[in-house]
């Protein structure tokens, strides 16, 4: 864990109902998460990693126990002040990419910067520095249909880091390309957080991402089961 | 990317379904102006033939002639109040008539009827049914005031012809029984048989002179106006300026209460009609919206997951369904167009089912079907498929914002 923690959950518990049977999907789990951290959560199906990180974005909120982004706790806000920091102090990466359909590359990446409300002046600079920075130079009037699953990827991860949030939670971003593009996602990812000191946090089955997160976390049956630090 | 732009793009994700609704919101305007402008047509044209039959759109008369029409109820100084009613604006003519029940007996029989005495000099075919139906002879053409127009039924019923005498008796000012003879000098046929049967047409000056009226005097005055829907307004400013306790100013509604009856009638079942339709069409483009909102309930959860607030992803929605209802209208206006034009000009003729004769109220009803749109009406039908377009997208959007985004995420 470096420097100060940007997540913290404390005691926190999520416990879903399927019919009459109750689901304990998190249990009792306290995690802290520090700034520029390169972290990974990984675990067998059903072990807890994406609703971990729905309570960390704000997505879901846990049944008891507590739930701090920068030290504000997400549990004591409203929909509409949890989708302000979503907004701004989150990015979301996808398993299967979820870009906006009709939007081009460039718009897709442009869209939170337009929910802020950022001149436009500012979102092309910073849209189109971010679209190079993640290889998609001369891509970004292309639509979605019209990339491949990797340069899917990377509009999202453009989309996730372009407004400078806190954290970027990516759910099994990997999992849905070949190996090659994998790895390119996961060296733009690395880079980013070594040249902007970005925070990324993944779920993940893929030994790829494991080998190289600087902290692997794994979880069973909504506990953490081991927390290994690698530098 | 403006949510304008980004709802137009999405609108047309699916193009065949954008279109069959906005044909249907096209349909809609098509139906709204058949039954709005047959309805403007229509009431305008009964309304202006009644106003023709003698008491115009704006009657004015004696206090209480209305109710218990009688001889001795007299309007004084109606040339005055003729000539002051006609400086006004909006009223396009001004006569004075006396009205009046009497007896008619020909060699063969007598029978019980209406006059109706008016001025030569201020009478005209179209101010005028009666003689804008002569079919036969002229109005009063010797200076002798004894010529009488009667209608085509009373002629068979008392066998007159063109030049045949005729005995009138009815009552005077001080309701003494007065009789005169006259000669017919033309005959009508409007088609309605209470009119051809029963009224006739006498010179307003032997009537006067037989009643013991003054020059000046009559039992009304009636006015038309340029437009019968301002008829109410009119009213109230002649009331104001010529009005008195002794006198009496009413619109058609009151004097013509049969034609008021059956419009208002047949107005309440358009109405009915036409919002019966808009839900119709309300629940088809629901439909379209909900089942496109539907469809994109994992990209809605991505949208509120990346910081789209509910209220915008509400709004993205209604914007969409403000674009259906743009495309919707212009569709509308395209298949309208050319359909009112040939009602408007052409019509359809349904003389073969109903006759050339038919009348509603004691008004003659143009068989050929025609439509008129006002230009009230056109911005009514506008207006209220453009909200009810927008109204149908208010749950369609409500409920895309309303789903939590960590369910949307999970639907396929």
């Amino acid at each position: 864990m470096q420097g100060q923690s940007i997540v913290r959950l404390e005691d926190t518990t999520k416990i879903y109902q399927q019919g009459k049977v109750e689901v304990r999907a998190v249990d009792g789990l306290s995690l802290n998460i520090g700034k520029g951290d390169f972290a990974a959560l990984c675990g067998p199906s059903g072990s807890g990693k994406t609703t971990v990180l729905n309570l960390i974005g704000g997505l879901d909120f846990p049944t008891s126990g507590k739930v701090f982004l920068e030290d504000q706790d997400l549990t004591a806000l409203s929909r509409s002040q949890i989708s302000v920091i979503r907004r701004d102090r989150i990015g979301f990466v996808f398993q299967a990419y979820n870009l906006i359909p009709v939007l081009t590359a460039y718009e897709n990446a442009e869209f939170v910067l337009k929910l802020q409300g950022v001149s436009k002046q500012e979102c092309r600079d910073r849209v189109m520095a971010i679209l190079n920075e993640v290889g998609l130079e001369g891509l970004e009037n292309r639509r979605p249909d019209e990339m491949s699953g990797g340069q899917q990827q990377r509009v999202s991860i453009a989309r996730a880091i372009v407004t400078r949030p806190a954290i970027v939670l990516a759910d099994e971003p990997t999992a849905n390309v070949d190996s090659t593009t994998a790895d390119t996602l996961l060296d733009i990812m690395q880079q980013l957080n070594k040249d902007y000191n970005i925070t990324f946090f993944f779920s993940t089955h893929d030994q790829r991402v494991m080998d190289r997160a600087h902290r692997l976390i794994s979880l069973l049956d909504g506990k953490i089961e081991t927390d290994e630090v690698r530098r | 990317m403006k949510l304008g732009s980004m709802a137009w793009r999405n609108l047309w994700r699916r193009k065949r379904r954008t279109l069959i609704t906005a044909i249907s919101i096209g349909f809609g305007v098509m139906l709204a102006v058949t039954f709005t402008g047959s309805g403007d047509y229509w009431y305008t044209n009964m309304i202006n033939a009644g106003a023709t039959m003698g008491l115009g759109h704006i009657t004015i008369e004696p206090h209480g002639y209305n109710q218990t029409p009688a001889l001795d109820k007299r309007l004084l100084n109606a040339g005055q109040i003729r000539k002051h009613v006609l400086t006004m604006p909006g009223v396009s003519n001004a006569i004075v008539r006396i009205m009046g029940q009497a007896m008619f007996a020909s060699a063969s029989k007598t029978i019980g009827g209406m006059f109706l005495a008016v001025d030569p000099a201020q009478e005209s075919p179209d101010q005028n049914l009666l003689l804008r139906s002569l079919i036969q002879g002229q109005l009063f053409p010797g200076a002798d005031g004894r010529g009488i127009v009667v209608g085509s039924k009373m002629a068979e019923k008392l066998n007159l012809r063109i030049g045949k005498k005729l005995v009138y008796t009815t009552t005077d000012v001080s309701g003494e029984i007065v009789s005169e003879i006259a000669r017919v000098t033309g005959i009508f046929k409007t088609g309605v048989s209470e009119v051809d049967g029963a009224l006739v047409l006498l010179p307003i000056n032997s009537v006067r002179a037989i009643l013991h009226y003054d020059d000046e005097d009559a039992t009304l005055v009636a006015v038309t106006v340029n437009d019968q829907r301002y008829a109410e307004r009119i009213r109230d400013k002649i009331a104001a300026a010529v009005g008195n306790p002794l006198r009496e100013v009413l619109t058609w509604k009151q004097t013509q209460t049969e034609l008021a009856g059956i419009i208002t009638m047949d107005k309440s079942g358009n109405y009915i009609t036409q919002v019966l339709i808009g839900l119709l069409i309300a629940a088809g483009i629901l439909n379209t919206l909900l089942m496109s909102v539907l469809e994109r309930t994992r990209e809605f959860g991505v949208m509120m997951a990346v910081g789209m607030s509910p209220a915008t992803l509400f709004k993205l929605v209604l914007v969409e369904s403000f674009w259906l209802a743009l495309i919707g209208l212009a569709v509308g206006i395209v298949i309208t167009a050319p359909w009112y034009a040939y009602l408007h000009y052409v019509g359809l003729d349904f003389s073969g089912a109903i006759g050339k004769d038919y009348s509603a109220g004691g008004v003659l009803v143009d068989p050929i079907f025609r439509i008129r749109l006002y230009k009230e009406s056109i911005i009514a039908i506008l207006t209220g498929v453009f909200s009810l377009t927008l109204l149908s997208g208010i749950y369609p959007a409500w409920r895309a914002g309303r789903t939590p985004p960590v369910e949307s995420l999970k639907a396929m």
